[in-house]
């Protein structure tokens, strides 16, 4: 058969749960899938007797069945929440730097209260309002956005009026003077890519309250477990997935999607379309520039990419424990500057005073890896550009030299790391450019600048009927909004389709 | 369009002030993708057409291959990784993969070195029927088995066995190149003295090269053999190594048989894992014997395998599914042909497949059927989705 109701292209987050959510919906979907795996970055590979996870950190959104999050809700909708099993992170993240500061915040907020008082009692009152303006925040969020008040007003949502558009850094610069409370309290910038004067207050307000009050979780069986079961579910509602072939062209007539042609050069025809690949891509080689309407590509072309990432992925043949490692996520910090200056390191090769995270999955579930070894996920953020002015025959000397001083980096908290790698493998940005196919490896897609983000965000839909957008590029980059995007793209299909019936 | 509220928030004008203005200056940065894609593909290509551009008789039963590029540089590699070569023998389209024995620090050509495997569909056609001027498809460089100067001791022991020499050969020859200050001691292990493969290079480059040592081990000696003879062991690792083995990385590549006998008397030495790195070397040679196998198996019991949307094919219970596929003309995608690399991962939707413990199958791909069929071997009637 070479004609389905609906094409997904690219099985990452975004297209696995657009593509589940149309069969469920009773379509006949076909998925494409240039790799041999699904996920995107949602995988993981094994290296010895360790599965390496690639790119989950802390997911947010989920909750509990009690207080479910929107993640949650979504997942149980299609129906693999019960396939899932998912481990609750038991803290929200440490900041450590190698002068021995060392604070563990627990994901809860009289705690956090509790511990950063303590540390910073001469910023009490500050820490106090400064909670106390994150939560009036999210209400006002949630009140005007995910209840959709038809009389939002200023008056009845001072605080997001106020706040949102804000520059996090203006606000926090606004309640604090203590440098390092000030870091601390900003390290998750990173989640975002861009860096704190750049990033709208909203944004920082909501990752906190989020993981504050959904809890930060993992999978278990990692990020791949995830992928697979919304796979096997898309397979249970008799979809069909091809790996190892992707699209090579989307068909068009006039401004209507009609088919695409795959890597093996059969046409397949669709009504709909949905795209897990870069409007970049998508426009500029799938379609073709010249197909699509001015306006919209200068709309493309007005975002930066986001930053890429340089990654390690360490197999420990020892318990979390034994090295000092107690704590899921850990925020490695020798600068307290979160400004832009961090898009500086970010853009050069070299890997010297940056902000890292080293995420250890072992410390919340033991049996994360084999019993009596723990891996360790350590990411700090790199454009990909640079990385493109290498000789490539420089290409596996920088990477080792980088990879080396990040191992420096970590062996000044964790000293005894060293003596314990059983196994170590390198991801530059030129790997995600590779895996991901994301034009300059860019893991969050189009940069959050404030002027790109929230409100301003390039969306689902496009200028050609039948075609829309799922994963990062619509909005914001991660597992939540990821997975999110594509139940959207699927309800847009769901309903035009009923609106053609009708 | 209906007014947003958020036109309203403090900020809003400014933020569409600049809206406007990356508006107008719109790069064309974002459509650039050419250049990266090219850039990538020059580090890690799909495939690689390559040129025979010598062929150098190396033992009666082993040539080396020079295989160079007609268009760009060759891909950086590391000494150690291999090429797998994708070719059509019989009608049969497959893959193997071979460790590259040239070295890194020059990368005007590749060089594979082949030996002779009885009933070595690949091995006997290449050795027996590819001449100079002829093209070979392959991949780029791939594998794990390398020095990672992160966390390797500088002081390597390798121990090979057979045509297990190749990426000894690389890393040898990179070191002396380039004066680099690892010491590598090789243990290498073959049945006869006449299957020693690079043995005159070997011995020229350990006389003149303080850091390179070698140590023929040859089972089955003649009487008049000089060199060391039998199998290599905990005591002539000592011997020769002296108490450096304490803070030595091990390296080995070879047979099932050389690990089998080798690793126990490794970890006699107290080596702990991490410092233990072992090459892939194919699938089991004989299923039959791993500890695991259902021995109620009869050896050449036949199974049907029928691919959903697809054919149906044959495949005794004893060959390596993707061996069968491959024969039937099914052609999974296939790299390191040794259970690792996951490329040939398959879902199993009905029936039994055996897979050798302790193969690295992601923990949820084994919950939902997936397998590496290089490694598989049906037990029951199959269905499969590619």
């Amino acid at each position: 058969m070479n004609k389905y109701d609906a094409i997904v292209i690219g099985a990452g987050n975004g297209g696995l749960t657009a593509s589940t959510a149309l069969a469920q919906k009773g379509l006949n979907v076909l998925l494409l899938e240039r790799h041999n795996i699904p996920g995107g970055c949602a995988t993981s590979f094994c290296r010895g007797r360790f599965e390496f996870e690639i790119a989950l950190h802390q997911l947010s959104g989920l909750g509990t069945p009690e207080m479910p999050g929107p993640l949650r809700m979504d997942l149980d909708s299609l129906g693999v929440i019960q396939d899932l099993e998912f481990v609750e992170i038991s803290d929200l993240y440490s900041v450590q730097n190698p002068d021995g500061f060392h604070i563990a915040l627990k994901p809860d907020k009289e705690q956090i209260l509790d511990e950063l008082n303590n540390a910073f009692p001469h910023e009490k009152e500050a820490i106090d309002a400064f909670f106390d303006l994150v939560y009036k925040y999210a209400n006002d969020m949630i009140g005007a956005f995910i209840f959709r008040d038809p009389e939002a007003s200023r008056e009845k949502y001072p605080n997001l009026y106020t706040y949102a558009f804000k520059p996090a850094q203006s606000v926090i610069d606004d309640f604090f003077t203590d440098p390092l409370l000030k870091a601390v309290l900003s390290v998750y910038w990173g989640y975002l890519g861009v860096s704190t004067d750049q990033m709208a207050f909203a944004y920082l307000a909501m990752i906190l309250f989020q993981y504050i009050e959904f809890k930060p979780f993992h999978v278990k069986g990692g990020s791949q477990a995830l992928s697979n079961t919304i796979l096997n579910k898309f397979l249970s509602h008799g979809g069909t997935v091809r790996f190892n072939c992707g699209a090579s062209r989307i068909l068009t007539e006039g401004d209507t999607v009609q088919g695409v042609v795959t890597h093996q050069g059969d046409v397949v025809e669709s009504d709909y379309i949905v795209s897990n690949v870069s409007p970049i891509v998508t426009y500029g080689q799938l379609i073709g520039e010249e197909q699509i309407p001015e306006k919209t590509i200068t709309e493309v072309k007005s975002r930066q990419l986001s930053t890429s990432a340089f990654t390690m992925f360490v197999g420990f043949d020892c318990e979390p424990d034994d090295i000092g490692i107690h704590e899921s996520t850990n925020f490695l910090m020798v600068n307290t500057d979160m400004t832009i200056r961090n898009h500086d390191r970010m853009r050069r090769l070299e890997i010297d005073d940056e902000l890292m995270v080293l995420s250890c999955y072992d410390v919340s579930d033991p049996e994360f890896s084999p019993e009596g070894t723990c891996q360790a996920n350590i990411v700090t953020l790199k454009y990909g550009e640079p990385w493109l002015r290498l000789p490539p025959q420089q290409y596996l000397d920088v990477k080792y030299r980088c990879a080396e001083k990040m191992l420096q980096r970590v062996q000044a908290i964790y000293p005894d790391i060293r003596t314990h790698i059983e196994e170590i493998e390198v991801g530059t940005p030129l790997t995600h450019m590779r895996y991901l196919g994301h034009p300059l490896g860019a893991i969050y897609g189009f940069e959050q600048q404030t002027k790109d983000s929230l409100f301003f965000q390039p969306g689902r839909y496009t200028p050609i009927k039948g075609l829309y957008f799922a994963g990062c590029w619509t909005g914001d980059g991660g597992f939540e909004p990821t997975l999110r995007s594509g139940m959207s793209a699927a309800r847009s299909i769901a309903k035009q389709i009923e609106n053609k019936s009708a | 369009m209906k007014k947003g509220i958020w036109e309203d928030f403090d900020g809003y004008d400014g933020i569409k002030e600049k809206i406007k203005a990356s508006r107008i200056a719109a790069g064309k940065h974002s459509f650039e993708l050419e250049f990266a894609d090219q850039y990538i593909k020059r580090l890690h290509p799909d495939r690689l057409t390559l040129k025979v551009a010598d062929i150098i008789q190396e033992t009666p039963t082993t040539k080396t291959f020079r295989l160079v590029s007609a268009a760009n540089d060759l891909p950086p590699f590391q000494a150690g990784q291999y090429l797998s070569l994708f070719i059509e023998v019989e009608g049969i389209r497959t893959s193997r993969p071979y460790s590259i024995s040239s070295q890194p620090n020059q990368i005007g050509y590749y060089d594979i070195t082949v030996k002779q495997v009885a009933n070595g569909l690949v091995s006997n056609f290449l050795l027996n029927h590819v001449s100079i001027g002829d093209s070979l498809t392959v991949s780029g460089p791939q594998g794990n088995f390398y020095f990672n100067p992160l966390v390797h001791d500088e002081n390597m022991i390798c121990i090979a066995g057979g045509s297990g020499i190749t990426p000894f050969m690389s890393m040898i020859r990179e070191i002396v190149d380039r004066g680099l200050s690892r010491t590598l001691t090789l243990f290498y292990g073959n049945r006869y003295a006449n299957d020693i493969i690079f043995h005159e290079q070997l011995t020229h480059i350990s006389d003149h090269f303080d850091r390179i040592h070698y140590i023929p081990v040859i089972e089955k000696a003649s009487e008049d053999y000089q060199g060391q003879c039998g199998l290599i062991t905990v005591d002539l690792i000592k011997k020769v190594a002296g108490a450096s083995e304490k803070s030595a990385t091990f390296f080995l590549c070879g047979p099932q048989g050389m690990y089998d006998f080798c690793l126990p008397q490794i970890e006699q030495l107290g080596v702990p894992p991490r410092k233990i790195r072992k090459e892939l070397y194919g699938p089991p040679l004989d299923i039959c014997k791993d500890p695991g196998w259902p021995k109620e198996i009869e050896q050449n019991r036949l199974f049907s395998v029928s691919v959903k949307d697809g054919q149906t094919i044959s495949a005794p219970a004893t060959t390596p599914l993707l061996v069968s596929l491959e024969k039937g003309g099914v052609v999974p995608p296939s790299i390191c042909r040794s259970g690792e690399c996951s490329m040939c991962r398959i879902k199993i939707l009905s029936g039994k497949v055996f897979q050798p413990a302790g193969t690295p199958v992601r923990k949820s791909d084994h919950q939902y059927g997936y397998v590496h069929s290089c490694v598989s071997y049906p037990l029951e009637d199959l269905e499969i989705l590619l």
